[in-house]
């Protein structure tokens, strides 16, 4: 069997058959299960846009809640090519080319702090980046000649990682948040930001902010030279800051 | 009221700040630009964040787009520039950088729409707002980007529109009661004897720390920074002491470690440069207040106007009639809901 061509500028989803158009989705309704409740789901999926919904599935979630699980057809089609997201737009360099990098251009070891502050404790993706033994193959930062890695580990407050920057005279601040469902997080990620303007410190540093649901746009609102979502490793991380901190004359 | 009466003749830079997101700043930024068209006032716009784009990155919602004349100076990042059906014409390709390329000046050539992100950093807005009212804008206007409010700082922009909303909180009360806590920061009382002034912006030049005591004896402390230092603070303060001066941040912790340790804060003023200076939570500012804290600045804060906007994202709103008049009476600036301006309710809100 051959693979059909697709259209990238009418892109559908997929179930079965090319361009079928299928679509699963899921939600809970504040009303008990019923059959009333099942009907309920369906009228909401057709206003959604979904073409012959049918609710598959329905699961009582206590009193007065309903879970649905809903197929139905999206007429809708996304031109694929029309499609750019911002991303970091650094070349990513190896460990050794970093290394050089710093010794080349820098002319000096550079610090780096690394953390999750507020009441964020995944500290994985910081981890991964920052921690010796890295993750996935890839060594983090703190196995580089050149970078003085620190981790200040999971539920760092701002101000207590704004004063150790200024206690080692940081080059740059990696911050690593899993911003929530009810986007809790995102005061927190701004706060840095405000704090390190009233010290006076934000354009003298390279601040990066990681995590699951961050990216490069994203961080422009916050106020981050730049943001790294999921598959980011710590040579992404060192060629930005290390690019940054030359493009910025912060040597 | 119009936001160009507040603004035009008396300050050249502007900013808008928001409590949250969707707090409407970009609604005021467009209300401004209608105003000025009216009045033949050339502007020069640009965003500390992105704005104008069509779907909010954050929450996802549809935000309103940037509809720009003819004359307009805009300063935008390279990326985006194309994104706007507004001809422009490329005055300058500067050297500031964001995450979606560098930062382009730009003169508005045939009106349409346009996406602003300028600089990220406060350093950088004040060169880009610079450079456009060389480039021939009466008024630069810089929007905010989600709650963040230091583009507010007199050193950025001179004067200030802060956007408050639903947003913030599903109680109306909690909303008034945090945006009147924004606006009392924002107009903390300045310091007045002269000398105490000039000892102030040498240590905020400086930076660190600074006592004065009484007969204006003044003295530094060995101290980069006041974040983690309120206890050496405190315990440099004598019975003599009478201000304390922050060259940067003023948070809750170093309140709260330097009145741990001395009973002569009472008698101490704690001097910021501006309210954008000081992070405290409201609960924790009544709670100093009543331990005898306070807090003045070296400049004053000019904030011109408070817009509200009664409809929050997570689906809620407020009676936009009853949100305006109670926050009339909680504010002494002029409160605006710009969408209620249009409607039939404007002559009997505003005679």
């Amino acid at each position: 069997m051959g693979l059909e061509k697709v259209d990238l500028t009418k892109v559908k989803p997929y179930g079965d058959t090319l361009n079928d158009g299928m679509v699963q989705m899921s939600f809970t309704l504040p009303v008990s299960a019923s059959e009333e409740a099942k009907e309920a789901a369906r009228r909401l999926a057709l206003k959604m846009g979904l073409e012959d919904p049918s609710v598959v599935s329905m699961k009582n979630m206590g009193p007065g809640f309903s879970f649905f699980i809903v197929y139905g057809r999206c007429g809708e089609s996304i031109d694929y090519t029309g499609i750019e997201v911002p991303k970091v737009d650094v070349e990513t360099m190896s460990k050794k080319e970093v290394e050089a990098f710093i010794e080349e251009k820098i002319k000096r070891d550079i610090t780096i702090i690394g953390a999750c502050t507020g009441s964020d404790a995944h500290t994985v993706g910081i981890d991964a980046i920052m921690n010796m033994k890295g993750y996935d193959g890839h060594y983090g930062l703190e196995r580089y000649n050149g970078i003085e890695a620190v981790n200040m580990g999971s539920q760092v407050p701002n101000e207590e990682l704004v004063a150790k920057a200024i206690e080692l005279k940081a080059d740059g601040i990696l911050v690593s948040q899993v911003v929530t469902q009810k986007d809790v997080h995102i005061p927190n990620l701004t706060e840095l930001i405000e704090l390190l303007e009233a010290e006076g410190l934000r354009e003298k540093m390279v601040v990066v902010c990681g995590g699951p649901r961050i990216n490069h746009e994203l961080a422009k609102e916050l106020g981050y030279d730049a943001g790294f979502g999921t598959g980011s490793y710590a040579e992404d991380v060192a060629s930005f800051v290390v690019d940054e901190i030359v493009k910025r004359k912060l040597i | 009221m119009s936001f160009v009466d507040l603004i035009y003749g008396k300050y050249r830079t502007v900013s808008v700040v928001g409590m949250g997101k969707n707090a409407g700043k970009t609604v005021v930024l467009n209300k401004i630009i209608e105003e000025a068209y009216d009045r033949y006032i050339s502007l020069g716009l640009t965003s500390i964040g992105r704005d104008g784009e069509r779907e909010d990155v954050v929450t996802k919602t549809d935000k309103p787009v940037i509809h720009v004349m003819e004359g307009t100076i805009v300063a935008t990042a390279q990326d985006i520039l194309l994104n706007s059906d507004a001809r422009l014409e490329i005055l300058e390709v500067t050297n500031y950088r964001t995450t979606l390329g560098p930062v382009v000046i730009c003169r508005v050539k045939e009106n349409g729409l346009v996406e602003l992100a300028g600089p990220g950093n406060n350093e950088e807005i004040r060169g880009v707002a610079k450079k456009m009212l060389v480039y021939g804008a009466d008024i630069v206007v810089v929007d905010g980007a989600i709650n963040r409010k230091t583009s507010a700082s007199p050193g950025v922009t001179e004067a200030t529109i802060l956007a408050t909303g639903a947003v913030v909180s599903r109680s109306m009360d909690r909303v008034i009661e945090e945006t009147a806590y924004q606006m009392e920061l924002f107009g903390l009382e300045a310091v007045k004897e002269e000398k105490i002034r000039t000892f102030a912006k040498e240590v905020i030049a400086e930076g660190g720390v600074g006592i004065v005591d009484q007969g204006e004896f003044v003295r530094k402390l060995p101290l980069k920074t006041a974040l983690n230092a309120g206890r050496i603070i405190g315990s440099g303060l004598t019975e003599d002491s009478r201000y304390i001066v922050f060259s940067g941040s003023l948070v809750k912790k170093t309140i709260d470690d330097l009145i741990a340790v001395t009973p002569h804060y009472k008698e101490v003023k704690f001097v910021v440069q501006d309210g954008t200076k000081v992070f405290i939570p409201r609960e924790d500012w009544m709670r100093f207040k009543k331990r005898g804290v306070r807090i003045q600045t070296l400049e004053p804060l000019h904030v011109l106007a408070v817009s509200i906007n009664p409809y929050a994202p997570q689906g809620y709103e407020f009676n936009a009639l009853e949100f305006l008049t109670k926050m009339k009476k909680a504010l002494r600036v002029p409160v605006i809901d710009v969408m209620l301006e249009g409607d039939d309710f404007h002559d009997e809100l505003y005679g």
